[in-house]
């Protein structure tokens, strides 16, 4: 076993677990906590295909919004069968990832043979089509939405479900982020790695090479989808405990995963929470520091951040530590 | 009944999709040249009908007026997010460039909000109305879309009239090629990109003779969405491509939602929205030159 490989993965499990271990013992940081680590995994999952491939998805969210639905069905559906038990949550997982892994097989069958901005309008259209599809021909509710806190209530009682949605929704979140992180330095280290970096630099000259570029493309794409569908699933469903399509398939939450990537640094392990962490609480600052301003102070650091630092915070770390024992630990 | 209904919609769709068509022109003008999309050009059609009704309302001028005014700022708009933002940017990641977009996009919304707040606001110019027998249509709606197709017919002018213009097609043809010519690329990618949004904002305008109770920051989103459908169905970077597909787009679209309302049980307004994007996935796939493109 050649451990070393992994050495990457500490610093970003060490964060998560000082994400955890701050919620759990400070008293009212649960919330904050909840936030960031929302952003980093959605940055984590987001990654795995913005980042390795360079194509970008401003369609994404609909993912996140499929597997919420996935688990919202899955409650609302599913409550009175008593057997089942936990296995309600199971099913809403299982559901979640089948649904967005459904779409993003179709997606990227579709639109992936499209290049640069035709790809990202494309996928703008996909989520804004299937927003209206939902509202228009009245599925799963239609315009209206699921509520199910009543449904949760009454398949786990009051107790089990308020820890559900206060506490294990966040926890699965994290859990999310780690095993997203785990994937992505699979997908670095490994062949698919290799090709998509390739992809990424000049997609002719890798097809030329000999790289199956649409395969690797589409696995990065579902690999990516499906975690998106599964923190929906847990940080939109369990935790809310509702699913209207407005808020679900809203694009400036896209645009958050994007913001946070690039942040981050595009295509690195360690990116993400970093991302994750500048964005979660440089947002929550403003909010307490300049409420309703926010996004008029936000909008120009962004676009000085694009400017300045297009290679993200740790692609400008990982230069620095070339070299150096730290080397190893930062990808 | 019903005919007498979806040609009176028709004709109001091809007035309104005239405007739509001058709305996009922008988009596709930016796209061509510097082959960025401008993710936040709904916020751009927003300030022109802020501009259009603080102009109508503070000054009593009327929106005939306001449009080359609004093209003025426009301009100087775009030439400043280019020097600023867009100068670094051109021929980077789309990554970065679409974010940077909408980033400006959130600037200018938020601005906005800042100086009129977030209520709905709109404005009357009366100049009466023509009874086409199927249809009512206001002489308002009707100066609009002769707005639009004077501004396409002038810089379908301007590019093959023009010392300027032909420099700009020569960009959009082979912008190296163009560099190796002589011509100024650097400065053909300001002068794109300030048109570009000058139009945007003076197509915001326009559509206010459409929307009298609809002026708000927040109402460019749609506007941006649409304008990707029509640019797509113009073949994406060609401006009069783009505004016969804001003529096709108007006609889908209030023709679609005549017919959609007939279907129970349905909700027609998400319907036809629901349509639009499908033509967007299709025409990407098929012709992604656009309806009226080349090969």
């Amino acid at each position: 076993m050649r451990l070393v490989k992994y050495y990457p993965l500490i610093p970003v499990y060490l964060g998560y677990l000082v994400l955890f271990l701050i919620g759990k013992t400070l008293p009212g940081m649960w919330q904050l906590m909840a936030m960031l680590s929302f952003y980093c995994a959605v940055g984590q999952a987001f990654n795995i295909f913005l980042g390795m491939t360079g194509y970008v998805d401003f369609g994404y969210v609909a993912f996140m919004a499929l597997g919420t639905y996935g688990m919202a069905l899955s409650i609302a559906h599913l409550y009175q069968i008593e057997w089942l038990g936990i296995g309600i949550i199971v099913i809403g997982f299982v559901l979640a990832i089948l649904m967005s892994g459904l779409l993003s097989v179709a997606v990227g069958a579709v639109a992936l043979r499209l290049r640069g901005a035709y790809f990202a309008i494309a996928t703008i259209g996909v989520n804004e089509g299937f927003r209206y599809l939902i509202e228009g021909a009245k599925l799963w509710g239609g315009s209206e939405g699921i509520i199910f806190s009543k449904q949760l209530t009454e398949a786990f009682g009051r107790g089990v479900a308020n820890k559900l949605s206060t506490f294990w929704a966040d926890v699965f979140v994290l859990f999310i982020a780690a095993i997203a992180a785990l994937v992505t330095l699979c997908f670095i280290r490994g062949k698919i790695g290799y090709a998509l970096t390739a992809l990424r630099e000049d997609e002719e000259a890798a097809k030329v090479m000999g790289i199956n570029v649409t395969k690797y493309k589409i696995i990065a794409f579902i690999t990516s989808a499906s975690f998106a569908g599964l923190i929906g699933a847990t940080a939109w469903a369990l935790k809310l405990t509702h699913v209207f399509p407005p808020e679900v398939f809203e694009i400036s939450y896209t645009v958050e995963c994007i913001i946070i990537v690039l942040l981050g640094g595009a295509g690195t392990l360690l990116g993400p929470i970093v991302g994750g962490l500048i964005y979660g609480l440089s947002k929550y600052w403003l909010t307490v520091i300049v409420p309703g301003f926010q996004l008029l102070i936000f909008a120009p650091i962004i676009i000085l951040i694009i400017v300045a630092f297009p290679e993200g915070v740790v692609g400008m770390f990982k230069r620095r530590v070339r070299g150096t024992s730290l080397e190893k630990f930062v990808i | 009944m019903i005919w007498n209904q979806l040609a009176g919609n028709l004709t109001q769709g091809l007035i309104l999709g005239g405007v739509y068509g001058m709305a996009t022109m922008g988009l596709s003008l930016i796209f061509g040249v510097l082959r960025v999309v401008n993710v936040g050009h709904g916020a751009f059609i927003m300030v022109g009908a802020f501009a259009a009704l603080w102009l109508f309302t503070a000054l009593g001028i009327t929106p005939i007026v306001a449009i080359p005014i609004a093209l003025i700022i426009g301009i100087a708009l775009g030439f400043v997010f280019f020097y600023l933002v867009m100068k670094k940017l051109v021929g980077a990641p789309e990554l970065t460039s679409l974010l940077a977009t909408f980033a400006m996009g959130i600037l200018l919304e938020e601005v906005v909000k800042l100086i009129f707040g977030t209520e709905y606001r709109g404005y009357n110019w009366d100049v009466g109305r023509v009874d086409l027998s199927v249809t009512v249509l206001p002489w308002a709606k009707i100066y609009a879309f002769l707005g639009s197709v004077a501004i396409a017919v002038l810089l379908y002018l301007w590019f093959n009239k023009t010392r300027a213009g032909t420099a700009v097609r020569s960009v959009v043809e082979d912008s190296e090629g163009a560099r190796v010519c002589g011509v100024n690329v650097g400065w053909v990618y300001a002068l794109s990109f300030a048109i570009g949004i000058g139009l945007t904002v003076a197509s915001g305008v326009l559509l206010t003779m459409f929307i009298p109770v609809g002026i708000n920051p927040y109402m460019g989103g749609p506007y941006t969405l649409k304008a990707f459908v029509i640019a797509v169905l113009g073949g994406l970077a060609s401006p009069y491509g783009a505004f016969f597909g804001g003529l096709i787009f108007g006609l889908i679209e209030n023709g679609s939602y005549t017919l959609f309302a007939l279907l129970p049980g349905a909700e027609p307004f998400a319907l036809t929205r629901f349509l639009s994007f499908v033509i967007l996935l299709v025409i990407l796939l098929i012709k992604p030159t656009g309806l009226l493109g080349a090969k």
